[in-house]
């Protein structure tokens, strides 16, 4: 009965019938995947796929095609399986040929000397879903997707036979998560309602508990503490050297959630430990296999890199519609004004806060990041919740976002960089693994002065790093490595901030509030959800946008820095060019311009003029007492 | 999985022509080869095999491939294979020529195998022939004796049963010999009867060279045994020379037949009864999934790339550094050692974002090279070691006015680029954000409510290049620490009462900013750095970096920036790549070069004219040219010759170290003081101290005689050389503060002072022009004393009143009162 739902719900039957129909020829492979990626193709059948990302795992079958969107934690040492075997059977009965990928174990005989035998090789991926992701962008894609799955009739029974307390553990949470859902999609029609805040609340309570080291989340090896949802064993087949650590994939593939897994790993267990021939330790073994439930295992038959996780926005295409572009104007002037009366008044800040929204990491030259600008916002109010509003309100803007309270607490105590385990042999995941575009909030208004020990010394000195060079450097406790990435850090501080940052913006309020949490949410309410969805699209769509500087403005630029050195040498340095530009680039980005104009150039250096001379005024002030 | 092995494990016997040919030719090779001598080769260590410790014969795989290609060749393609026939030739070997107990085991070892693997290129097709692989070691488990072939006693019938083969786990007699027990299942190990062989695990993971940019590097475990274990320490480079197995992972893969119930007897007699699992296997549950391992037989420590541990071990020499390179590798070093231009191309390709500044380049160069390290016949050492410091202007945004910053994005690159490229390099910065050391405060400005860290101890790494951000903001004790590090190339750690002496062979890159902000032309190197004598007599070469303004610098950083923003190419030009030029000073710092005889004369010339200039210079100079300075010129030179891959150090050498050294130096201290232009001292000054500062490349720099004061002397009474303007202004001042210390109430008038003076230099003064001229002199020297040193105060005569500093024509009291400047020390 060959309905639509065929190749969602046993995908593995149409493999083995591609490959028993190219029988001998090798071709078959490549069939499986075109076959998928043709089906695939269309946005309406991909949709009917269920996600691991918003349906609970107790709901889907096993080996059923499921789709991931996850961000690569960490690459596990390659796997060899038997590709293709033939079964042992006794005589009577005819050998038969058989497949052995994209399934973890068989259940019959195996005839390994056989001369049919294919050993093959395929890699692992632990995968976590994208950390700091937020929950308007969850629920955006959890109302997207038309996937039919129902409880009851899906429901495995042999799941009954599970021991592990792990999955107890997993049992529990599932109400727990299945609620949450359902309030996040209650949510989703009130984008200010208090499904957020609820998951604020357990963000921070989450920090708080991995501070004591929460066993459930090292489990799962998030990289920031709090976060929900499955972690997944990703076996990817084909051309694995293409994907990298923390990129942020959509994994369509096969689920394998056999509890008989888990059942194999502890037998394997019970024999190594007193074989000798042990070759994974315990530790690593449960970091390796972990239950099947708790960690699903996805094999992969299709992904692609996600260039924004914006649901709002179709997945791959980056070019605005004509019909935004029209609006654009009128967005930007509504997104100014709004950011304007977020940052009480400011309306020089909201220009900024908005470049800095928009800007991304776009090469590299050499040691040196392109196109990053950290903003520094100092003149926080330091004694007011003033900055946890602002990150809230950010939070609903931006597709991805992380706030980390700079005391002295958090800075010695928790991870910032990822760091190797030796012992459990994988890499223990820290809080400045984020996915490309994610915007961290330093709240430096929480320092307190003090001590920083050796782990506060060294999370600083990361922190310094991923500002000036969009670099992260791992622990590999014999040496350090170098990754490269492009978070958008922004610090909000009471006075200029310990940390660098490519623009330092004091903050002027021109209307302090009396109570400035109920101002955030009046002001919140005042948006339309309308309003709210186009200054996120207009977020993520403006900062992937082509740009250039053309060879005559390459010019003027040029004798415009020369023609200012000659007047007043102190006026510009490179430094201040090299920001001029970037600022340039982000405000042409802003209005939809792909490349710089005349017009800009001057307001570009308008701003800055205007920026510096605040920051030039602000340290006279401080200087004179 | 092999096919023999699976024989031998089941215990029946086939006949393997080919592996018995092997062993009958590798018994011949180990009879007839002979080395250059004649003399049999493996003879004395056969002979070695007797002691009872010893079990493993070493064997050079390049000496087998000149004996017999063929067998090399059965060797590395058949190793899985024929190597327990390899073993058994070693034995018969040994026990022709010792004797020899007959149970004991031998094992055979391949060193020098010539092609080495990566650990990415482990693939399943490589299983059984023989690689060699490196990689780090990043864990090692305890060693622990391995069954090698077990002697049972069947329960049933007491029957014997010998020379059971184990094969990666414990393998019983699948039935007992004894032809009327049908005993299957129920056999003891004799212990004392069997044979074990030392076994460990250890872990490797690719290096950071090998790893493709955004992976996470590769582990694969190595199965060591015999002589091999405990020969890898976790955080070492090591080769494994081996083969790739397959880890029969019976519990997982084995089907039907023999393994399946040996493996299930055995838990069994473990007292673990797998029920359970014995119920899924009956289902048909299989697992089909296995690993690799890595068996191997011999290990070596791999070429010590860089970041390696045995960076300047003595016994590293270039012939070894070449061994561990592979073809294309060497034929580059090589190619680079002959190219012409070799010393501007390692330049420019080590800094390639950097605009000009190339003296300061060369410096980082040779300083990656580095000097000969010696030891003198008391046994004191002379570190080889060149420290380098940069000063320049700062861009803090603490100073409000924009300052021209290029020099400090200069400064933070080189740092940032030596990071990339040296070995064991640690960039860390004097305070602040990139703070250093292992501990640190966080302390509140409560004007500015700005956050500040104070940085804690700071840590050096031996054998590397250490380099310092921001070196003059550096916590004293820090550079206590430094100081001590860069003399003696140890440091000492005091914990708990404990004192602790490190070595730290370090290369120390420091960055500096001007005490004032900005670098004071006019005054002494010392002057503008905060930095104790000691330490900055301590750097081989210094650097100043000035801005300037010029136009065709500006020209040239604006079309690199806006280059950098409008093109998206990755356009880094470059001669060599990294890795290309980071093999090639692994590779020339293994030479020793010593100094030829014309070199060493052409050293002293040198020396002497240094000298000479200096001390002809002035009576009293902040810095002299000693024998530090001497020694400088020595490591640069050695350093120069290192780069040519030469033996020995030559005039050329030599005078290439010695332009250097003229150029950065320490000859910077002392620029002249022009009273004639001082309100256009930018521009004049530029010409006088162009000596010292670094020019960019296209400012051509011309060519300037060396001994400046001498010289360029024009007009005597308006231009005078710093330390005589020192001299004159200390003699004045020191006879102020005489005259206040007696008399607290009164003060100095103008007139009294230049009068003292005049008086003073009476002996010298021989006719009334000289005098007049004098007179002019002095005026001037208390004029820019006042005016721009502030180093005396001028009161007015109707009180206190500060006159206004600086800027505008000073009105000129008649005769006002002078007092030193309270916060004056006087110098030396």
């Amino acid at each position: 009965m060959p309905t639509v739902h065929d190749w969602i719900n046993s995908p593995l039957g149409v493999v083995e019938g591609i490959f028993a129909q190219y029988n001998s020829s090798p071709d078959w492979e490549q069939k499986v995947l075109d076959f998928f990626r043709e089906k695939l193709k269309d946005q309406e059948a991909a949709s009917w796929v269920p996600s691991l990302n918003d349906v609970p795992l107790h709901y889907l079958k096993t080996s059923s095609l499921v789709k991931f969107r996850c961000m690569v934690q960490d690459m596990f040492d390659p796997e060899f399986y038997v590709g293709v075997y033939e079964t042992a059977a006794p005589p009577p009965e005819s050998k038969v040929l058989k497949l052995g990928k994209y399934r973890d174990m068989t259940d019959c005989e195996v005839d390994l000397n056989s001369k049919h035998v294919v050993t093959m090789e395929r890699q692992s991926f632990y995968c976590v879903p994208i950390p700091g992701e937020s929950q308007w962008v969850k629920d955006g894609f959890a109302r997207c997707s038309q996937a039919r799955v129902l409880p009851s009739t899906s429901y495995m029974p042999q799941r009954h036979k599970r021991s592990h307390e792990e999955e107890d553990d997993e049992m529990e949470s599932q109400p727990h998560k299945q609620k949450e859902q359902l309030t996040g999609n209650h949510a989703a029609t009130d984008p200010f309602g208090h499904g957020d805040t609820k998951r604020l609340e357990t963000g921070s309570q989450g920090a708080n508990a991995a501070a004591s080291g929460c066993p459930h989340s090292l489990e799962l090896n998030f990289p920031l503490p709090g976060e929900m949802g499955p972690a997944c064993l990703v076996k990817v087949y084909e051309e694995w050297e293409k994907f990298k650590v923390n990129d942020v994939l959509e994994v369509y593939g096969i689920l394998s959630v056999d509890p008989l897994l888990s059942v194999i790993a502890e037998e394997r267990e019970g024999h190594f430990v007193d074989s000798m021939d042990g070759m994974e330790s315990l530790e690593e073994q449960r970091a390796h296999s972990p239950p099947a439930s708790l960690v699903p295992r996805v094999h992969m038959l299709h992904a692609y890199r996600l260039q924004h996780n914006n649901p709002l926005l179709p997945p791959a295409a980056s070019e605005v519609s004509s019909g935004f572009l029209g609006e654009l104007a009128s967005i930007r002037a509504e997104l100014i004004g709004f950011l304007t009366h977020v940052l009480l008044g400011d309306g020089l800040a909201a220009e900024y806060l908005l470049l800095h929204l928009l800007s991304n990491v776009y090469a590299r030259r050499d040691v040196l990041p392109l196109g990053k600008f950290a903003l520094n916002l100092s003149g926080c109010p330091p004694s007011s919740s003033y900055t946890e509003q602002l990150f809230r309100v950010l939070q609903q803007l931006v597709t991805c976002s992380h706030r980390v309270g700079m005391s002295l607490g958090n800075m010695n105590g928790l991870h910032f960089t990822p760091q190797k385990d030796y012992t459990a042999n994988r890499l223990r995941s820290g809080i400045l693994q984020l996915s490309p575009n994610t915007l961290l909030f330093l709240d430096e208004t929480q320092l307190q002065q003090g001590q920083l020990d050796a782990a506060g010394v060294r999370n600083i000195t990361a922190l310094g790093n991923l500002i000036s060079w969009q670099k992260v450097d791992y622990d590999f406790s014999y040496h350090q490595m170098e990754f490269p990435c492009n978070i958008n850090v922004l610090i909000a501080s009471e006075g200029k901030s310990l940390l660098p940052s490519d623009c330092h913006m004091p903050l002027q309020p021109q209307l302090p509030p009396p109570n400035i949490e109920e101002y955030m949410g009046a002001l919140q309410a005042a948006l339309p959800p309308s309003l709210l969805n186009k200054f996120r699209i207009y977020l993520t769509a403006l900062r992937h946008q082509e740009y250039s500087i053309s060879e005559e403005l390459t010019k003027m630029v040029e004798e415009d820095f020369v023609e200012m050195r000659k007047e007043d040498p102190q006026s510009i340095s490179a430094d201040d060019l090299h920001r001029t530009l970037v600022v340039a680039r982000l405000l042409s980005l802003s209005v939809g311009q792909s490349t710089l104009s005349r017009d800009r150039w001057v307001r570009a250096k308008h701003l800055e003029a205007r920026r510096t001379s605040r920051t030039q005024q602000r340290t006279i002030n401080s200087n004179e007492p | 999985m092999d096919p023999a092995a699976e024989a031998a494990s089941v215990g029946v016997q086939v006949k393997d022509d080919l592996s018995e040919k092997c062993q009958k030719l590798f018994v011949e090779f180990l009879e007839e080869f002979r080395n250059q001598n004649g003399d049999i080769l493996y003879l004395p260590d056969a002979e070695e095999l007797i002691r009872p410790e010893r079990n493993t014969l070493a064997v050079s795989f390049t000496n087998i491939e000149h004996y017999n290609q063929q067998l090399a060749t059965t060797i590395q393609e058949e190793y899985y294979r024929v190597y327990p026939y390899l073993c058994r030739a070693v034995r018969h070997f040994a026990r022709d020529h010792g004797n020899i107990p007959p149970s004991k085991e031998f094992y055979v070892a391949f060193s020098d195998f010539p092609t080495r693997h990566k650990i990415r290129e482990l693939s399943a097709a490589r299983i059984g022939s023989l690689l060699r692989i490196s990689g780090q070691v990043v864990r090692t488990h305890p060693v622990h004796p391995e069954l090698v072939s077990g002697t049972f006693l069947c329960l049933d019938c007491q029957s014997v049963i010998k020379e059971v083969e184990q094969q990666f786990r414990y393998t019983q007699p699948s039935i007992c010999r004894n032809p009327v027990c049908a005993n299957r299942r129920r056999f003891m190990l004799d212990t004392d009867r069997s044979r074990f062989v030392d076994f460990q695990k250890v872990r490797i993971q690719e290096t950071q060279a090998e790893l493709p940019r955004g992976s996470i590097p590769r582990s694969v475990e190595i199965i060591l045994r015999a002589e091999a274990v405990e020969a890898a320490q976790a955080g070492d480079r090591c080769d494994f020379t081996g083969t790739l197995i397959v880890v029969p992972d019976v519990s997982a893969l084995a089907v039907a037949g023999t393994r399946a119930e040996t493996s299930s007897r055995v838990t069994g007699k473990e007292g673990f009864e797998a029920d359970g699992v014995q119920g899924l296997r009956a289902l048909g549950v299989r697992d089909l999934s296995y690993r690799l391992a890595f068996l191997a037989c011999h290990v070596a420590p791999t070429n010590p790339r860089f970041g390696g541990k045995e960076l300047r071990q003595e016994d590293q020499t270039a012939e070894s550094v070449k061994n561990q390179m592979t073809v294309q590798e060497w034929e580059k070093v090589f190619e680079m050692s002959q190219d012409k231009n070799l010393y501007h191309n390692l330049c420019t390709s080590l800094f390639p974002t950097i605009h000009g500044n190339d003296e300061i380049k060369r410096g980082i160069l040779l300083m990656l090279f580095g000097g000969v390290a010696k030891t003198t016949m008391e046994g004191t050492s002379l570190r080889g070691d060149i420290n380098v410091c940069i000063v320049g202007d700062p861009s803090t945004s603490k100073s409000q006015f924009l300052k021209n910053s290029k020099t400090k994005v200069a400064r933070s690159f080189s740092c940032r680029h030596v990071e990339d490229f040296a070995p064991r390099a640690v960039y860390t910065s004097g305070k602040a954000s990139s703070a250093a050391g292992l501990t640190a405060a966080v302390v509140k400005d409560e004007e500015s409510h700005e956050f500040v860290i104070e940085a804690g101890a700071l840590m050096l790494a031996d054998n590397g290049v250490c380099c310092i951000d921001e070196f003059d903001k550096m916590d004293l004790k820090d550079q206590v620490a430094i100081h001590e590090a860069m003399e003696q190339q140890t440091i000492s750690i005091t914990k708990a009462g404990v004192k602790a002496t490190l070595n730290a062979r370090t290369s120390i890159l420091a960055a500096a900013n001007p005490i004032d902000g900005r670098y004071n032309r006019s005054k002494s190197l010392k002057q503008n750095v905060n930095m104790s004598a000691p330490i900055m007599s301590r750097f081989d070469l210094f650097f100043i970096l000035v801005d300037e303004c010029n136009e065709v610098t500006d020209y040239a950083i604006a079309r690199r920036i806006v280059d950098l923003h409008s093109r998206n190419i990755e356009s880094v030009e470059r001669v060599y790549c990294p890795d290309e030029i980071q093999r090639y000073i692994l590779f020339a710092r293994q030479f020793q070069p010593k100094i030829t005889k014309e070199a060493e004369e052409f050293v002293v010339v040198q020396y002497k004219r240094l000298r000479q200039r200096d001390s002809s210079g002035a009576t009293k100079s902040a810095w002299r040219i000693t024998v530090r300075q001497l020694e400088s010129m020595l490591r640069l030179s050695e350093a120069m010759a290192r780069m040519y891959c030469s033996d020995e150090v030559q005039p050329k050498h030599v005078k290439e170290a010695f332009r250097l050294l003229n150029k950065s130096i320490i000859r910077v201290d002392s620029p002249d003081v022009n009273f004639d232009q001082e309100r256009e001292e930018d521009a004049s000054d530029q010409n006088d101290v162009e000596e010292e500062e670094v020019r960019s490349a296209t400012v051509p720099a011309p060519a300037r005689p060396n001994e400046l004061h001498k010289a360029a002397v024009p007009k005597p009474a308006l231009r005078m050389s710093f330390t005589e303007y020192k001299k004159i202004s200390n003699l004045l001042v020191l006879h102020m503060q005489r005259m206040e210390e007696r008399n607290e109430e009164s003060s100095l008038k103008r007139s009294e002072l230049i009068n003292w003076y005049l008086k003073e230099m009476e002996s010298e003064i021989e006719s009334e022009s000289e005098l007049i001229a004098k007179k002019n002199l002095v005026e001037k020297v208390i004029h820019r004393l006042i005016h721009y040193d502030h180093i005396i105060i001028e009161l007015t005569k109707t009180g206190l009143k500060k006159m206004e500093k600086g800027g505008e024509e000073p009105i000129i009291e008649e005769d006002p009162l002078l007092v030193v400047n309270p916060n004056y020390v006087l110098e030396d």
